[in-house]
């Protein structure tokens, strides 16, 4: 895979004609060109929107419960009725949803992070510096991620922090083995063998060449992480691993809806599982979006 | 771009993920499912043999086999099927609406008082041995005796003067008879319900066959009876003279039975096997339950109004009220919340903060009903502290606690009438922390309910969910200088009732000072001293006056208390006794058929 270098923008010869649009603004247009990325673009937009000035517009209790209103169907009050404890549903998805989100992006950028770092590190230093790197990854690659988290999870009282560093914890793995394939192939180029005989070190390679020439590539894989990291705090939600309440977020409102299966209360199930298929969704359309537009070649002719 | 393939594989694994996850919103809709059985609750044909599955409640299992419990150990499932292995010379048994001692499963014939009640007399049933065909003798009681009594402070039964302590002498008579002379007369009804119910036969040929003294022999079958994985394998626990022999106990807590051929008792097995399962969570035994893999299981009271469908799929729906109650136990020798927990107003104002009836009604769906006190609802009055949360400010308020950034802090601290009391700290935060056990909707909304009205009175209240053996074995009482007191604050394992009653409700081994199950190591002189005259008098004033002074000392918060649970049982599974003692005796379950056949 070829990206163009972010810091090649606008250095073309001066008097260059006709004027090609830079890498940055192609992979824009081609962005918006992409109808599913830019939904998914527009449902992640119209999703924080809902969870963070939600609450404006629908005001609720999501700490104390109320007895007396528990069990409501949708009606006048509790558009989305309320829950077995007597929170109000609607507010209680608008709650949820910054932790689902807040988590996974945290827990999602901050693998990108150290993914990226380390597969560069990697992929650069090459020889048995590489290969003592990636066989650490493979270990823990073979070892099932959910199976980890839960193990950890019980160990530690979940919170916000703890779960973003404990999911991060097993999500960086992945774009730690993509990046380092960018960087091996990086680490050839004409430029970095310049910088090296002008006397630039390892860091300066990494972090001014490798790390910014393979930017498209982790902002794809950026945005995958982020709709895996949300699906992990669903599962450990779901299994009751999760901030205890009142806290909330979208796994565990599913979880606690379960239970009322039987019962037909489905204000409990569907909104929160739809939140959480409209939200993985979303990520994956912009994800694909980006793959496309970071792909994109200079127009011929 | 060649991670394309990847990619699409990636996007197809998390779009199936995220329909997965999805996918409990879409169940519900699908049909019933299938009938097990089309035998309605009566008629049928008995059939020998077949295998009934039972659910065991959530998040526990069994991890005790040796009939003398240890301290952690005291699930009342373990004593169930320790129960089925090895018989206990009194069990209660329901007769009607009362319980009475005088069991057909009993290994002893009902015991004779003498001497103005200082003497027992008791004499083994004739006929009964052991699974490798060695009679079950006096001798064999006299080893669990030797082991009790020489080993007291281990035994989980334990509590300072009563048995072994309250035994000056244990007189073997012949092979089935002995006598038991005690320190001075007892209420015959409280000693045979209370104490002789704990004797059990062990088998001593089997058990210490080289005659060691009993402190070397407790300390070695106790090593074993550590040894969870082994429990099924160990020969030393294949002597049985119960009705039912261990055939497969894993570690994950099933436990499969098989009938002990040897068995002379008259209620012979008359299934091939019983299979206890364990699972995490109420909500994983109803989807089983619903798949028809369990004969026997409980529905979770959110879905007890779907009764109707089970009952059109061939279960017959029958509550299972134990004879109960069920609090939240206190801590009084925490090192930092003690001294809060030790104040009067504080207890008083906490459990005025505790909704029984609106948990009881909304949460437990019907039910549970509010715990007014340590005895039986009938014996005592309505609740002492109600729910009442202004009640519960005014109490705080008027022992200097005020509220600072929307935490309850000690602003007159000393000991005065209107102080926080001894031991409280000036600046002191009013922040509990409560331990209580997991797999419960019920349970977790039941503290949640606590927490956000202790919230509104500007108490903070942390909790913590763990499975229930491991709340058992962390709320245990404790000395204020031992490293595991600062592990609990406050604790909750009655998903099913927090304490069972024995057959005479009287509470030595509860609330009296040192008592084995005082998990919270309150130490009362007025309530040693109500409970000390439920052991020496007959009179029901006694019980009475022990339960009514106890409910308002608040010894622990009282919380609901639930049915033990609302059991779904298959039609053509019959004899089904379910104790509210919680006992089991699966020897008396049998299958019909229309036919005739086995199953």
């Amino acid at each position: 895979m070829t990206i163009p270098a972010l810091d090649a923008v606008g250095a073309g010869p001066p008097d260059a004609a006709p004027a090609v649009p830079g890498p940055a603004r192609r992979a824009l247009a081609a962005l918006t060109r992409n109808k599913l990325a830019l939904a998914g673009a527009l449902v992640l937009l119209a999703l924080f929107a809902f969870c963070f000035l939600g609450p404006l517009l629908h005001p609720t209790d999501q700490i104390h419960t109320d007895l007396a209103q528990a069990g409501r169907a949708p009606g006048v009050g509790h558009p989305l009725g309320t829950t077995d404890l007597g929170y109000d549903q609607l507010g209680r998805l608008m709650y949820g949803g910054r932790t689902s989100l807040e988590v996974g992006l945290a827990a999602g950028l901050l693998a990108t992070l150290l993914g990226t770092v380390y597969g560069a590190v990697a992929g650069y230093c090459g020889g048995w510096v590489d290969a003592v790197l990636m066989r650490i990854t493979d270990a823990a690659l073979a070892i099932p991620a959910l199976f980890l988290l839960v193990v950890v999870a019980t160990l530690i009282t979940p919170s916000k922090p703890v779960l973003i560093l404990i999911i991060a914890s097993v999500a960086w793995l992945s774009p730690a083995r993509l990046i380092r394939g960018e960087a091996l192939a990086l680490r050839s180029r004409d430029y970095l063998h310049a910088m090296r005989l002008m006397g630039g070190g390892g860091g300066r390679a990494v972090f001014r060449h490798i790390v910014p020439n393979a930017v498209g590539t982790v902002l794809v894989n950026a945005t995958f992480q982020v709709a895996d990291a949300i699906l992990y705090v669903a599962y450990l939600s779901f299994l009751g691993l999760s901030v205890p309440p009142p806290a909330a977020d979208w796994g565990s409102l599913l979880s606690a809806g379960i239970t009322y299966t039987q019962v037909g209360h489905w204000w409990l199930i569907f909104p929160p599982g739809l939140a959480i298929v409209l939200v993985v969704a979303a990520f994956n359309c912009l994800g694909d979006g980006l793959r496309d537009a970071f792909d994109v070649r200079p127009a011929k002719g | 771009m060649g991670l394309r393939t990847t990619r699409i594989r990636g996007l197809l694994g998390r779009w199936a993920a995220t329909a997965l996850l999805g996918l409990p919103a879409l169940v519900g809709c699908g049909p019933a499912g299938n009938v097990v059985t089309e035998l309605g609750a009566t008629g049928g044909t008995p059939v020998e043999g077949g295998t009934a599955t039972m659910a065991l409640p959530p998040a526990s299992t069994p991890n005790w086999i040796f009939p003398i419990g240890a301290p952690g150990y005291l699930a009342s499932y373990n004593s169930a099927i320790q129960d089925l292995l090895f018989l206990r010379l009194f069990t209660p048994g329901q007769k009607g609406d009362a319980l009475t001692m005088d069991s057909p499963r009993n290994l002893a014939e009902m015991p004779r008082y003498s001497d103005h009640n200082t003497t027992v007399s008791i004499t083994l049933k004739k006929g009964y041995a052991w699974s490798d065909g060695t009679p079950v003798t006096t001798r064999d009681v006299k080893f669990w005796f030797d082991l009790i009594k020489d080993n007291k402070r281990e035994w989980a039964g334990y509590s300072p003067k009563l048995m072994p302590d309250d035994v000056k002498e244990f007189e073997t008579v012949d092979n089935r008879t002995f006598r038991l002379r005690l320190d001075r007369a007892y209420n015959p009804t409280w000693f045979t319900a209370n104490e002789l119910q704990d004797f059990v036969a062990l088998p001593v040929h089997a058990w210490n066959p080289r005659g060691e003294s009993p402190r070397r022999a407790f300390a070695r079958l106790m090593r074993h009876a550590k040894q969870f994985s082994r429990f099924a394998t160990d020969p030393l626990w294949k002597t049985v003279d119960g009705p039912w022999r261990i055939e497969k106990w894993t570690t994950s807590g099933q436990v499969s039975l098989v009938p002990n051929r040897a068995y002379r008792g008259p209620d012979k097995p008359r299934l091939d096997r019983v299979v206890l399962k364990p699972f995490t969570t109420a909500d994983s035994e109803f989807n089983v339950l619903r798949a028809g893999g369990v004969d026997y299981g409980y529905l979770p009271p959110a879905v007890m109004a779907q009764s109707r469908q089970f009952k059109e799929r061939g279960y017959r729906i029958d509550p299972w009220e134990g004879w109960a109650v069920t609090y939240l136990v206190l801590n009084f020798h925490h090192p930092t919340v003690g001294a809060l927990l030790r104040q009067d107003y504080l207890r008083q104002a906490l459990q005025h903060l505790i909704d029984q009836k609106g948990i009881s009604r909304v949460i437990w769906h019907g039910s549970a009903a509010p715990t007014l006190g340590p005895v039986p609802a009938g014996l005592l009055d309505d609740e002492p502290y109600p729910y009442d949360p202004g009640r519960a400010r005014a109490l705080l308020a008027g022992h200097g606690w005020a509220e600072r950034d929307g935490t309850l802090r000690c602003v007159r601290p000393g000991t005065g009438a209107d102080r926080c009391g001894a031991g409280v700290r000036g600046g002191q935060e009013l922040r509990l922390s409560l331990l209580s056990q997991s797999g419960s909707t019920e349970t977790s909304n039941t503290m949640q309910a606590v927490k956000s009205d202790f919230a509104k009175a500007g108490i903070v209240l942390d909790v913590r969910q763990q499975p229930l053996n491991t709340v058992l074995g962390t709320t245990v009482p404790c000395e204020r200088t031992e490293p595991r007191c600062a592990q609990w604050q406050l604790g909750f394992f009655g998903t099913q009732g927090s304490w069972y009653f024995p057959p005479d409700p009287s509470g030595e081994k509860i609330f009296a000072t040192h008592a084995p199950s005082n998990m919270g190591s309150w130490s009362d002189p007025e309530t040693d001293r109500l409970i000390r005259a439920t052991e020496y008098s007959a009179e029901p004033a006694a019980l009475r006056d022990y339960g009514r002074t106890v409910a308002r000392r608040l010894p622990v918060l009282w919380t609901p208390n639930p049915a033990y649970q609302v059991s779904a049982i298959r039609n053509d599974l019959r004899g089904v006794d379910q104790n509210p003692t919680l006992s089991l005796a699966p020897q008396n379950w049998y299958y019909v058929k229309k036919g005739g056949a086995g199953r």
